[in-house]
């Protein structure tokens, strides 16, 4: 046939390129995997049930990582209970009262922009606005930081999951006599709960590894303290401080955190995506 | 199936506005109202209750639009503090902050060029290096993947997104820059040594840490959002469009060069763009492997600092408020430069949402 | 098959359909479908919409493949050769059996390159060349007067008529040897309809062409053989007129003349 010649020529090409295609996503599933490699090889042997029951040690003493694990999860938990209504009821708002507007849009622009800026910029403004005033570190300031991460994501989720509840099942409630914020309460938040818990749970596991908004806002404390007036420590900064240590019992300690808060996020994230995947089958 | 959502909800968005814009004007010709009050005439608890709902909803738009500001209110408090924080380092420097190259806590003289060379630099180095992986998988993921693959690779991808940053920084700087220093260092210092040009690029000595490491880092991680954002993109190309490509005889790596890619453009730039807006503000991963040393080198083999790693290392312990002025400055520099780049993202990809809903 | 002739001289069949069957997943969708595509001769595939035209269309070029799930049996042989053989090349079949979609698929290039592109496929031509052959196709799909001004334009820029002719011309372009039309008219207005139906009228001259059409005057209009099919089967195949003015099969009388459809 004529052109063959070209054709073999426009063929090898093609396999050639496939090649690469095929190369990049096991690249891409190489590096997850290699990261998730060493973490195990170096964080297992520093797992122990002391992790868990003591805390952080000063250099060159064995502990555990409690005072850290504690800390974050109660940073996160207030961060995530100031961050998450806000970014529900905004991303309500963008939703159901102010689709079309002006504001709506302008909100929706700013918040994008804000879900991807430099968190560590996010630490600089609660220490301007918290810590500088108060005059001390303190772990309100690191849950505020936190908070400011998460009202982003919730907003998102919870617009776009809003926006997926069909107008029907609104105009249903609206000819019921229902009004405006019945009808988003019953029917639109009930619609689209499985994608709301998923954008939460997409929150919490962004917040529950952030590190730079917490340095110089909640900073670190080698005690157990449950006082969010007071520094506290947190997983990635403990992580962040050992891990820089020339002690290896230190350096020991922050591998078993990596690998305790990696596989505690990715459990997280793989089960919020189960759970916004099976919403999205039905 | 998306447009007819999209069309649905539209629509009745405009009838709730009428509706609403009504109830605002004469709450009476609400019609819900008025045959509630026709029917229950005589029942003034019925009227009770009703006007207790009007006034939730009052109550409830009230506080979502609070919410809503709440996010600018936000984005303008941060813009306002690092303003404010950054005035002694503003008034003591000037414009000439951002061209200094001396960065000495000790004499007080602070310039912010290496940290911003620093920052373009790796970030650049990330681009270029994640770019054509990411865009790799994207294709794979749409017009290559067997069925039962596509969502296992597509969730590996994602979960690269989701570790924290700390974690890659610890990685990048215990296993991946050894292994860099080892292995791939000398490799392109042989290789590129002997080119002009080029030569300069790969210079001195392997430390391992450096801009080179910190590039790479950085690709690792923003190439799941390039990945995912293409695909996204690539999934909004009309199948039938794909369909005339593949009926003129194109084979797959025709039709995504020819058709693909020129059509999703724009979406694709949009990707590339918010990447680089991460790569510009992480902060943690970096900080591990760049060297923090205030310092311009052509070399991508050398030490240096970006933005973020600066303000991380330096912040707890500048001492002098000039010190902590020109950290909060490097960090209103780092806002805007991502503000720029993340809204211009913002702005492409719109373009392409509205492209697909047409 | 003597009610197949019509038109008395010789025909050739240019494809022929063997006990062609047809499955979305577990979904059988044609059923044993056989008849020929007559060389030199336009012939209009009609019935109600998923009786499975397009879908009969879409196996002879094999657009099929690009989906899962979705598989043939049977024969479909064009030249004698087997195009349903897992061995045949693709491309190379698409280049041979070009298709002209429902609607206009310009792609995202100029009206010059969205011709020179398909003929760089498998030739290689100095620039003076291609741009004869990029006219030629252009003239052929009666489109040149309306754009010789503007060839760098993009394709995007015409309108809807236009459109459909740039990708008639793209598809001529190539030189295939079977055209399908899957209602290449249903996104058209009657002036640009005109236009496209002539243009196909010329074209059989060269070509062999099968059209899924919902228009049964459009079917009259253009063909010279029709395939009335119902729920995944082929129910009468026959000339044109024979088909419109004296079916044989029940169903196809209802159809035509407006009783279910």
């Amino acid at each position: 046939m004529r052109g063959m010649k070209i054709y073999e020529a426009r063929r090898a090409r093609d396999k050639f390129a496939m090649v690469l295609y095929c190369g990049a996503a096991v690249l891409g599933i190489v590096w997850l995997l290699f990261i998730l490699f060493a973490l195990v090889r170096s964080g297992v042997g520093g797992l122990s049930l002391t992790v868990f029951t003591q805390n952080t040690p000063p250099p060159g003493s064995a502990g555990g990582l409690l005072n850290a694990i504690v800390g974050s999860l109660i940073m996160t938990a207030v961060g995530v209970a100031i961050g998450a209504p806000i970014g529900l009821l905004a991303g309500t708002y963008l939703a159901e009262y102010g689709r079309g507007s002006v504001l709506a849009s302008t909100v929706r622009f700013i918040n994008d922009i804000l879900l991807s800026a430099p968190s560590i910029v996010i630490g600089l403004f609660v220490y301007e606005i918290m810590v500088a005033p108060m005059g001390h570190f303190s772990g309100i300031s690191g849950a505020i930081a936190l908070a400011i991460i998460v009202i982003p994501v919730v907003l998102r989720t919870t617009e776009d999951m809003l926006l997926l509840v069909p107008g029907a099942l609104r105009e249903a409630g609206t000819a019921l006599g229902m009004t405006r914020a019945l009808v988003i309460n019953k029917v639109a938040y009930r619609a689209a709960k499985a994608g709301l818990v998923t954008g939460m749970l997409l929150a919490v596991a962004r917040v529950s590894g952030e590190t730079a908004p917490l340095l110089f806002t909640a900073l670190n404390n080698q005690f157990f303290d449950a006082n969010l007036n007071e520094p506290m420590p947190s997983l990635p900064v403990v992580i962040y401080q050992f891990a820089l240590s020339p002690y290896k019992d230190w350096q020991k300690l922050a591998w078993a955190g990596a690998l305790l808060i990696t596989f505690a996020v990715l459990a997280l994230s793989i089960f919020a995506r189960v759970l916004g995947s099976r919403k999205a089958a039905q | 199936m998306w447009e007819g959502h999209y069309a649905l909800l539209q629509d009745h968005d405009v009838q709730s506005n009428v509706r609403e814009h009504k109830s605002e004007q004469t709450a009476l010709a609400d019609p819900a109202l008025k045959i509630g009050q026709m029917a229950y005439a005589g029942s003034s608890r019925r009227a009770q209750v009703l006007r207790a709902f009007k006034l939730r909803d009052h109550i409830f738009h009230g506080v979502t639009f609070t919410a809503a500001v709440g996010v600018l209110i936000i984005l303008g408090g941060v813009i306002v503090s690092l303003v404010q924080g950054s005035m002694p380092a503003i008034r003591t420097f000037g414009f000439g902050f951002l061209a200094a190259k001396t960065w000495n806590p000790v004499t007080g003289h602070f310039g912010a060029l290496p940290a911003i060379y620093g920052t373009l630099v790796t970030s650049i180095v990330a681009i270029i290096i994640a770019v054509p992986i990411g865009l790799g998988i994207a294709v794979f993921l749409t017009e290559l993947c067997p069925q039962a693959l596509k969502r296992p690779v597509g969730i590996a991808v994602e979960l690269l997104a989701g570790i924290p940053s700390i974690i890659y920084g610890i990685w990048g700087l215990f296993v991946f820059a050894p292994f860099l220093q080892q292995y791939v260092q000398p490799y392109l210092i042989s290789l590129f040594g002997p080119v002009p040009g080029l030569s300069a690029l790969f210079a001195g000595p392997p430390y391992g840490i450096g801009f080179l490491t910190s590039g790479f880092i950085l690709a690792i991680m923003v190439l799941p959002y390039i990945a995912s954002i293409s695909r996204d993109v690539f999934e909004t190309v009309p199948p039938v469009l794909k369909e005339a490509a593949y009926g003129v005889g194109c084979t797959t790596s025709e039709v995504v060069g020819k058709v693909v890619l020129p059509y999703a453009r724009v979406g694709v730039i949009g990707g590339i763009m918010l990447a680089l807006g991460r790569a510009l503000g992480e902060t943690m991963a970096v900080t591990f492997v760049i060297g923090n040393s205030h310092n311009i080198s052509a070399s991508l083999f050398a030490p240096g600092t970006t933005i973020s790693a600066s303000i991380a290392n330096e912040f707890t312990e500048a001492t002098s408020s000039l010190y902590t002025a020109s950290l909060i400055e490097l960090g209103l520099i780092l806002f805007v430069i991502t503000f720029i780049v993340l809204a211009a993202a913002r702005l492409m990809l719109m373009r392409i949402e509205r492209k697909a809903q047409v | 098959m003597n009610s197949m002739t019509p038109v008395g001289i010789d025909l050739r069949a240019k494809i022929s359909v063997k006990n062609l069957k047809f499955f979305y997943g577990q979904n059988q969708v044609l059923k044993n479908i056989n008849m020929p595509l007559f060389a030199n001769k336009v012939t209009a595939l009609i019935g109600p919409s998923g009786c499975g035209k397009s879908t009969f269309l879409r196996v002879l070029n094999r657009m099929y493949d690009l989906y899962p799930r979705q598989h043939a049996e049977g024969e479909v042989l064009l030249d004698g050769e087997n195009i349903l053989d897992p061995k045949q090349d693709l491309n190379l079949l698409r280049a041979r059996v070009g298709m002209v979609f429902q609607k206009p698929t310009p792609f995202p290039m100029s009206i010059y390159e969205n011709i020179a592109f398909g003929i760089r496929l498998y030739e290689k031509l100095p620039k003076s060349e291609l741009d004869g052959r990029v006219e030629t196709a252009l003239k052929g799909a009666a489109l040149w007067d309306e754009v010789k001004q503007k060839l760098n334009a993009s394709g995007l820029s015409l309108s809807g008529g236009q459109q459909q002719r740039l990708c008639i011309a793209r598809t001529v372009a190539i030189k295939p040897e079977v055209i399908l039309f899957d209602e290449p008219c249903s996104a058209l207005d009657p002036i640009s309809t005109a236009k496209v139906e002539e243009l196909i009228d010329e074209l059989k001259n060269s070509y062999t062409i099968a059209i899924v059409t919902h228009n049964m005057q459009q079917a009259a209009r253009v063909s010279e053989f029709a395939a009335f099919m119902y729920l995944g089967e082929l129910v009468e195949f026959s000339g044109t007129s024979q088909l419109f003015t004296s079916p044989e099969q029940k169903q196809t009388l209802n159809y035509i003349t407006g009783r279910f459809g």
